[in-house]
């Protein structure tokens, strides 16, 4: 029947010959795909464990007991879990402020260098941090600031007379948070160039010959020149991270320990704590925080990737 | 009088205005200043420069020195290479060290095989079902199962207590499939096409022509899973306890944070040993990173930058 009707020019094959023909490239994405649904998919189906209790059995197994909503009142109720859901917060968003800006302040001046080679010098040195761990990290700024006989930090402090004893920086509530601070700093911040570089690259040498002519000195062609350009790349950095702020996990396990939970316990950490370092682990419990986790998160990628197809027409994902 | 005066000066100011060309106003202010800027920003520089290296610095040195010093010293003390022999000679912890190179190659051949085979195949716009797959692909950008359902499927495939969860963790990652189907998109599609009509399969196209065409993006993004890979301290944490199946960063961490050195490695000091790990951990990157630093960058860029 359909021989017979008159054959209207379409553009596409039908659906069936598509199929066919792109048939080896549906064979090539098989392999992506099993990957995606056993790592991301099946995990996502054991967010049900959220309304469960778990319950170690014989043989290792796991017993599961219907108990609906009781995680969730128990979390909200823990003041554990607000402090871990508090320093999060402060935590990653400090952080993101203090390497982004410090980033950005360290590309415009770099950006004012003259000599090419100093410059490719400089950032190649900068870069170095970031290819450590954080495991590596956090094991030199342990060793560094002990307060053994060997902990560079303070004993030089003493021996200029700084100090008399010896600072327990890495144990102290006080200072955890701007010694992590600083750890960061000195391992991202080279590394957070390199965005902002690609930018300024960019900018149009007539801006600044503009600028020139009508008088600008130095420091006000970094102001109203190279600093506007950045602003739009600046804005992206922010957005991009906000959307991770939760996700916070590596950086702060390392350098954490139990005399400084009060500061530093993040969400992270907390579900890590609450079941890979209790002696009965409720796996339910760990997972209705993970879900209230991943929740918070979902939201802030997605205002995150509005925000960004506004200022940017494009989106993060 | 002062009037007159006031008039001279300005009279003669407009005058020496007129008579030196501005372009050479510009050259004669900027000597001075352009000098007491750059040495700031050359000495501030100088200085930070120093900030990342000392520490670097320290570390190399103290792992070459036998005993332990605090103050910062530009050549070892009692040189000795017995941090590095102790690492190399003790089970315990050479074998961590042999896992993450095995890990880290393995992981970043699959990453990339995985991550060529989805940017290709995303990039094929007549394929039926495409936008379903780049969908499926996203979702998992935007919400994950957590920490808890995730470790408790990794059991139940018998991934925990076993080092190949570092390469099945990370040989999947979206982002940079993304990036790596971004680095496609600049083959012009004229080629597929010729190859096309030569008669040639999607996988002939894939290894003939995509793959020998994007050695640089292969490079970079390669780096980018070596890289997560070698340096993952967090999931061996979480998956596995078991001291034969841990990488080098686990057992570095184990060593230096909490004192949990092997006994037969107290033959050297303890903080050459702690120093000569800390540098076996950094030493595949930081030997690698100044001839490959273009690729260690575009990744970065293309990612973020291109518009």
């Amino acid at each position: 029947m359909d021989k017979n009707k008159p054959s209207v020019k379409i553009r596409k094959k039908p659906l069936g010959q598509r199929i066919k023909n792109n048939f080896g490239f549906y064979l090539m994405f098989l392999p992506v795909l099993l990957f995606v649904v056993v790592i991301y998919y099946w995990p996502m189906l054991g967010i049900r464990y959220s309304f469960f209790s778990s319950k170690m059995v014989r043989g290792g197994g796991l017993e599961w007991t219907f108990v609906g909503l009781k995680h969730f009142e128990t979390m909200f109720k823990a003041p554990e879990f607000w402090t871990a859901f508090k320093n999060t917060l402060i935590i990653s968003i400090v952080k993101l402020l203090l390497n982004t800006f410090a980033a950005v302040v360290i590309s415009i001046f770099l950006n004012e260098m003259t000599s090419l080679f100093c410059k490719k010098a400089v950032q190649t040195i900068i870069y170095l941090p970031h290819f450590m761990s954080y495991a590596v990290v956090a094991a030199i700024f342990t060793l560094f600031l002990s307060t053994s006989s060997s902990g560079m930090i303070n004993e030089t402090l003493k021996s200029w007379g700084w100090i008399k004893e010896s600072i327990d920086f890495m144990h102290t509530s006080k200072l955890w948070r701007p010694v992590f601070y600083i750890v960061n700093l000195w391992k991202e911040t080279g590394w957070g160039t390199v965005i902002f570089f690609a930018t300024l690259s960019g900018i149009s040498p007539e801006l600044y010959e503009a600028a020139e002519i009508d008088g600008a000195t130095r420091l006000q062609k970094m102001r109203y020149v190279t600093l506007p350009a950045l602003a739009n790349t600046i804005i992206i950095v922010l957005i991009l991270n906000v959307a991770k702020v939760l996700n916070i996990f590596e950086p702060v396990f390392v350098m954490y320990n139990n005399r400084v939970f009060d500061v530093s316990d993040v969400i992270s950490t907390y579900i890590y704590r609450k079941t890979f370092m209790t002696a009965v682990p409720d796996y339910g419990f760990s997972t209705a925080v993970g879900l209230f986790k991943s929740l918070v998160g979902c939201a802030l990628m997605l205002g995150s990737n509005f925000a960004s197809k506004k200022i940017r027409g494009r989106g993060i994902i | 009088m002062a009037e007159n005066e006031t008039k001279k000066v300005q009279a003669s100011e407009a005058e020496e205005k007129r008579s030196t060309p501005k372009i050479n106003m510009v050259g004669e202010k900027k000597p001075t200043k352009i000098k007491l800027f750059d040495v700031v920003n050359y000495l501030v520089f100088a200085i930070l420069t120093l900030i990342i290296l000392i520490p670097i610095w320290k570390v190399l040195v103290d792992s070459f020195s036998a005993v332990g010093v605090y103050q910062f010293k530009l050549w070892p003390t009692e040189p000795t290479i017995g941090g590095y022999a102790t690492i190399l000679k003790t089970q315990k912890l050479f074998r961590p060290l042999l896992n993450s190179f095995i890990t880290t190659i393995v992981g970043t051949l699959l990453g990339l095989l995985l991550c060529t085979l989805g940017g290709y195949v995303l990039n094929q716009y007549d394929m039926p079902g495409r936008n379903a797959m780049s969908y499926f692909l996203m979702v998992t950008m935007i919400f994950s199962g957590g920490m808890i359902p995730e470790y408790l499927v990794m059991r139940q495939l018998g991934l925990v207590n076993n080092m190949w969860i570092l390469v099945v963790k990370h040989g999947m990652n979206v982002y940079n499939l993304v990036l790596m189907k971004n680095f496609f998109e600049g083959i012009p599609a004229s080629l597929y096409e010729a190859a096309r009509l030569d008669g040639c399969s999607p996988m002939q196209i894939f290894y003939k022509i995509v793959l020998p065409l994007s050695k640089a993006a292969l490079a970079s993004i390669g780096l980018m899973f070596a890289v997560t890979v070698w340096n993952d301290f967090s999931t061996v944490q979480i998956y596995i306890t078991n001291r034969d199946q841990v990488n080098f960063q686990y057992m570095l961490r184990v060593m230096v944070m909490d004192g949990d050195t092997p006994t037969t490695a107290y033959k050297v000091s303890q903080s050459t040993l702690y120093y000569s790990g800390i540098v076996c951990a950094i030493l595949p990157f930081m030997v690698a990173y100044p001839f490959l630093q273009k690729y260690f960058v575009t990744g970065v860029n293309v990612g973020a930058v291109k518009e």
